[in-house]
């Protein structure tokens, strides 16, 4: 998928990202960014002055019968050059780079958490914006550096290749152009490979894809269970057995074509420029007696460097346009324009709700309506319930009512203005959130409580314990060794408590409680509850939020009765709304669910319900 | 040491029967890498520079190379079959050879082992590892071969030139192995101190970016200020240790690189050098040459084969992993045992006392109780009360640590796991979809063409059964709908309520005598859930269920309510009797029940 979006940009733009990086580097890290191109440029110093320039002033001197201390100087002076070269290497590698590497990680990261922080929340649910986000964010710092790198190792391996050419030009004139060979083994028979490469992996893709999700399904605790009960690893056996059989045809009808590019790479790059200059030096010397056994021996040198340089300028050149891939990633990122951006600033909500009103409202997610022209009002103080069927739009009410999203159509109102208008952080500061899908972060309990609420250190402790105990985990959280400090999750503490998902769900309900605002919001509080607990959490839920505003959403009907009104959605809008008497005595939508889930509790089960 | 080589042994044995001729080849391209250089770069540069150094005719310098020519454009023939087929065909043979050994271990593993988490790190790093083990093991397989050949090759080459060189060589290779220890051990204990901050940062940056919390952190930004601050912290003390080591390991790898290293070579041997040539005349200019040139491939050559010995040690942990794993002999083996008769029978639980560890409490206390062929079994009781271990007992996934389960009048532990699974149908909570076709969800199964033609009829009909009908009618590709997205842009992720009506028609389509439903309403609507209960109804006529709910209206018909307490039978008996018993499940049932009637 990587490999098949790299042809839609073009070298141009490639070439543009690589200055981009390295301005973004210079900007994180400067010392970096000049370390990096003074180590690559004395690199390719030493190898050009040892192979061209050491031995053709050694080999000379001896030839010339130059007295030993002189070459002994020479030697010396060398090696005090080479020695401080190298302590500088040293001294980069074991201090610079380590040291560096931590504040690049430092400085990047924290530009990609505040943006990824600040687009709205749409951006992680489509799955084209999500794809290339997640990639621009894996290893991007030490993507980054190597993309600093690469632009260095082409610069200079491009002057480097240059000053081979005129080095074996000095030492004799034709024996250049045997470097045509390695350049049209890289440039031409390299060239068709890595495309036949490219087109081999997109072909292995879909198989290596399902071998890692089969890898998948083989250790993850979640599919244990069935793999035990079922024969379900039959399956995943065959298809296994499918895909790698797949992988061997795929590759089958590129190994001819691959085999004699590779053979001709070879040919050119190494054996003709190699076994040529050597038959085309024995001749100058032997026959034409034109060249020096110095001037051989350089070029028998030479023409490996030559030929080694050319290589790592073409890798480079080929990893610079792969660079700009990966850098057009994390630029599109960067540079997103946000639709809702968090840090938006705009009026003062305060602190009051009076009324929220949904004024025909409708919502698209992905080209379908989800909401379509909904108008429902929620007045400050009351409770109010959402009931409906699975997929009615419930969920996304809720998201659309702390502006996750904005609506496609119409408005939503706090106080008689449109939510647009306020401060984003303010406005979503006047509501709690108990969501269905809930997510413990790697903290104390007590910190998966408040979380980051401003609460007053010396009352979090009571507050967090009168939170738990309206959520109902109170008792499990005290039997935990650490009681409120106790760490979730194993992230980083082997000590840490996975509770189970009736437990974590109390947790996040426990959120809802601790947050002091004027607007609660519960999705499906009590689905993993047992009766007592279920109906505890909602006795308190109606107690504690008296003075709130209070919106839930339940399947359990009989919660729903004591809200002051029940809207019923269907099908994106409110099909019906009122108390729940009104909606009994309008024997619609609600009485009918109402009844078919009341049926059996109340004695008249004329069909028996279910046994099971 | 000897384990560290068996376990190299092992995988050697393993790649070797799954592949012989590739594995030899393999061997012998590190022969042949290196011994086409020391061919072209060693004997051919020196045979020209000494027929040009002492006049030889041109002929035999063209001759020679004319010959290295050959060979060489002969030997590549096969390297690029060896590149570009043979190893893209082979190496995912050898690592299917390795993992689906471990794949078949890990479906007959005890349950038990996924719930201590020793076991399943320990688990998972093996299989994440398999791979890569063959992949280090065939590079070290031709390290081992490259060094071998330079050793041999350039090695000899210099003994009979110049034998002293050898020892420049040896000397810089010696000290910088030595060297190398300390380098090796001052990382080893930055990395130590490292780790946990990365570890930190990871998962910090996890945060940021899955989607899963992105809903958390703009509902609570000062939960995401604070995982910023902390990432922050870690990078800062990352920058401190670093600083810490920064001197000593600047000046380790000056040692290393350049005095032990460069220095010997450029500078001592180089002297040495062209003292020989040019003060005492021993050696010839080319000789000289040559073997300058030749000292980084020697002691490239040496190196290898020490780097084995550390890589070797490395690979042989992961591979202990993976034998260990391998080994495990399973408490339950899948295949082991009788078949179990025929047709639906008693399943009875005789004192049945279950703990998932040593140290834990019971979670099941002394459990009796008879389930005669067809009835229906509600199973009740608060949040970890222990319901779904109950289950989890009775289908055998765990063994009772005390007491025995007995059906068709024997212990069940006597037949055959695979075969008694067999007669279960279960729909959990937790159940899953795979990225495969409806119909290979439904029959969770491997089935060919015609097998899948023949029993299409039967797939449909569970399908209808688990209320799956409407939404089945809208799909374009019927039962080769592809389920998930995970490969298939066309695939279909069913939403929460349609997965589980899959899942309940797992159950169908199996025909088991023995049905135990898991909470599989939980996430439904009324409307849906009312379905459910129906379809429920009419597919368990006949069969033993097992219903285990929080919904007490859907278990009040059950023949027996169980109501579990802290791992024991608190109440038992049908719904009637349970509400004149006037205990918990009266309470329960009123709790709920009574909502629903205030209302009415």
């Amino acid at each position: 998928m990587e490999e098949k979006k790299s042809s839609k940009i073009k070298r141009t733009r490639a070439l543009k990202n690589n200055f981009f990086a390295c301005g973004l580097l210079m900007r994180l890290c400067p010392k970096l960014v000049v370390h990096e191109g003074v180590s690559r440029f004395l690199g390719y110093f030493e190898w050009l002055f040892y192979s061209a320039f050491f031995m053709r002033y050694v080999i000379n001197s001896l030839e010339t019968g130059e007295s030993f201390g002189r070459i002994l100087t020479f030697i010396i002076i060398v090696v005090i050059v080479f020695s401080s070269m190298s302590l500088y290497d040293s001294i980069l590698n074991g201090r610079v780079y380590p040291i560096s590497r931590a504040v690049v990680n430092k400085g990047l990261y924290s530009k990609l958490f505040k943006k990824s922080r600040n687009v709205e929340l749409e951006c992680f649910e489509n799955s084209d914006f999500y794809d290339k986000y997640t990639l621009a964010m894996e290893k991007a710092d030490d993507r980054l550096i190597q993309t600093v790198e690469v632009v260095f190792g082409t610069v200079f391996g491009f002057i480097a290749s240059i000053c081979a050419f005129i080095f074996m030009f000095q030492v004799d004139k034709l024996s250049v152009l045997f470097i045509l060979f390695p350049i049209i083994g890289n440039f031409v028979f390299n060239r068709k490979n890595s495309k036949l490469d490219y087109v081999r992996n997109k072909d292995m893709a879909p198989y290596n894809r399902r071998i890692a999700y089969i890898n998948r399904v083989m250790y993850l605790p979640e599919y244990a269970k069935e793999m035990r009960l079922t024969n379900v690893f039959s399956l995943m056996k065959q298809h296994y057995r499918e895909s790698i059989q797949g992988l061997s045809d795929v590759t089958q009808k590129y190994t001819k074509k691959a085999m004699i590019n590779h053979w001709l790479y070879v040919m050119f790059t190494f054996t003709f420029i190699f076994e040529g200059l050597l038959i085309y030096g024995a001749y100058r010397t032997l026959v034409s007696q034109t060249m020096s056994l110095s001037q051989l021996a350089v070029i028998t040198s030479m023409m490996v460097s030559t030929t080694w340089i050319l290589i790592g300028f073409t890798d480079s050149l080929t990893n610079l346009f792969k660079n700009g891939l990966f850098i057009e990633y994390l630029r599109t990122f960067l540079e997103y324009k946000e639709k809702i951006p968090e840090d938006m600033e705009g009026a003062d909500p305060g602190n009051t709700i009076k009324s929220i009103e949904f004024r025909d409202v409708s919502f698209s997610y992905k080209d379908k309506e989800v909401l379509s022209h909904l108008n429902m009002e929620f007045r400050g103080g009351k409770t109010y319930a959402l009931v409906g069927h699975n997929g009615a739009g419930k969920t996304t009410l809720i998201k659309l009512l702390l502006r996750f999203y904005d609506p496609t159509e119409g408005t939503i109102l706090l106080n008689g203005r449109d939510i647009r208008e306020y401060d984003l952080k303010k406005y979503r500061a006047l509501f709690a959130t108990a969501f269905q899908d809930h997510r413990m972060f790697s903290m104390s309990v007590l910190d998966n409580v408040i979380m980051g609420e401003n609460v007053p250190k010396e009352q979090q402790e009571q507050k967090v314990c009168d939170a738990l105990k309206l959520s109902g985990a109170y008792d499990k959280v005290m039997s935990l060794p650490k009681g409120i400090q106790t760490t979730l999750t194993h992230e980083f503490d082997d000590e840490g408590a996975v509770l189970s998902g009736g437990e974590f769900q109390k947790i996040v309900v426990a959120r809802a409680f601790v947050k002091e605002c004027p607007f609660k919001i519960f999705d499906e509080p009590s689905s993993a509850l047992d009766p007592i607990a279920e109906a505890t959490l909602f006795d308190n839920i109606y107690e504690s939020c008296r003075e709130n505003t209070l919106v839930f959403i339940s399947h359990r009907l009989s919660s729903v009765q004591n809200a002051d009104w029940v809207y019923l959605l269907s099908e994106g809008t409110v099909k019906e709304a009122g108390t729940h008497h009104m909606l009994m005595e309008q024997n619609g939508i609600y009485a009918d669910m109402y009844s078919k889930q009341a049926r059996n509790y109340l004695a008249i089960s004329e069909e028996g319900g279910v046994s099971a | 040491m000897s384990k560290v080589f068996k376990n190299q042994l092992f995988l050697w044995k393993l790649c070797f029967k799954t592949c012989p001729g590739y594995m030899i080849y393999f061997l012998y391209d590190g022969f042949r890498y290196q011994g086409i250089i020391f061919l072209e770069h060693v004997l051919g540069i020196r045979y020209v520079l000494h027929c040009a150094e002492f006049q030889e005719p041109f002929w035999k310098a063209f001759l020679f190379i004319g010959i290295i020519m050959v060979i060489n454009m002969i030997q590549i023939v096969p390297d690029g079959l060896f590149i570009h087929g043979w190893s893209y065909k082979c190496k995912p043979k050898l690592y299917k050879a390795l993992k689906e050994k471990m794949y078949e271990k890990a479906a007959e593993i005890d349950l038990s082992c996924y719930d201590d988490p020793t076991y399943y790190n320990d688990f998972v790093l093996a299989v994440a590892e398999a791979e890569s083990s063959i992949d280090r093991f065939l590079s070290m397989c031709n390290m081992a071969m490259q060094g071998l050949t330079i050793i041999f090759t350039t090695g000899i080459f210099y003994l009979m030139t110049d034998a002293m060189g050898i020892l420049f060589v040896l000397a810089s290779f010696v000290l910088r192995f030595l060297v190398s220890r300390v380098l090796n051990k001052l990382n080893y204990k930055v990395r130590i101190k490292v780790n946990p901050l990365e570890r930190k940062r990871n998962y910090v940056s996890r945060v940021f970016y899955l989607n899963d919390y992105a809903k958390e952190l703009r509902l609570h930004p000062n939960v995401g200020d604070a995982l910023e601050k902390e990432f922050a912290e870690a990078n800062d003390k990352i920058i401190e240790e670093q600083k810490k080591v920064s001197t000593k390991r600047s000046l380790l790898r000056f040692t290393n690189m350049y005095l032990v290293g460069d220095f010997i070579m450029d500078g001592l041997y180089i002297t040495y050098l062209v003292f020989q040539a040019a003060v005492l005349k021993t050696v010839s200019y080319s000789d000289a040459v040559v073997l300058f040139n030749r000292t980084g491939s020697l002691r490239r050559g040496m190196s290898n084969i020490a780097d084995i010995f550390p890589m070797a040690q490395e690979n042989s942990l992961y591979i202990d992993k993976i034998r260990a794993f391998l080994d495990y002999e399973p408490k339950i083996k899948r295949l082991e045992g009788d078949k179990v008769p025929v047709g639906n029978a008693e399943l009875s639980l005789e004192h049945v006392s279950f703990r998932y560890n040593e140290e834990a409490d019971e979670t099941l206390k002394d459990i009796s109780l008879k389930v005669k062929p067809g009835e229906k079994i509600a199973i009740v009781g608060y949040n970890g009360a222990g319901k779904t271990t109950l289950i989890k007992l009775l289908m055998r996934l765990y063994d009772p640590t005390s007491g025995k389960i007995v059906y068709h009048g024997r212990d069940i532990k006597e037949y055959s796991p695979y075969e008694y699974h067999n007669r279960f149908g279960v729909v959990f909570q937790d159940y899953q979809m795979y990225g495969a076709t409806l119909s290979e969800n439904v029959v969770m199964e491997w089935m060919d063409k015609e097998e899948t033609e023949k029993k299409k009829d039967g797939i449909v009909e569970a399908l209808y059964k688990a209320g799956f009908e409407n939404r089945y009618k809208t799909l374009d590709r019927g039962l080769d709908t592809p389920v998930t997205t995970e490969f298939d842009k066309e695939g279909i992720n069913f939403s929460g309520g349609e997965s589980q009506k899959i899942a309940i028609s797992r159950a169908f389509y199996k025909n088991a005598d023995i049905l135990i439903m898991d909470e599989p309403s939980s996430a439904l609507d009324p409307i849906a859930e009312y379905e459910l209960n129906k379809a429920m109804e009419s597919a368990a006529k006949g069969k033993t269920v097992f219903y285990i709910s929080h919904r007490l209206s859907t278990t009040r018909d059950a023949d027996r309510i169980i109501l579990l307490e802290n791992g024991r039978i608190a109440e038992e008996g049908t719904h009637e009797s349970l509400l004149k018993q006037n205990g918990r499940y009266a309470e329960m049932w009123n709790v709920q029940a009574g909502r629903y009637k205030e209302a009415i």
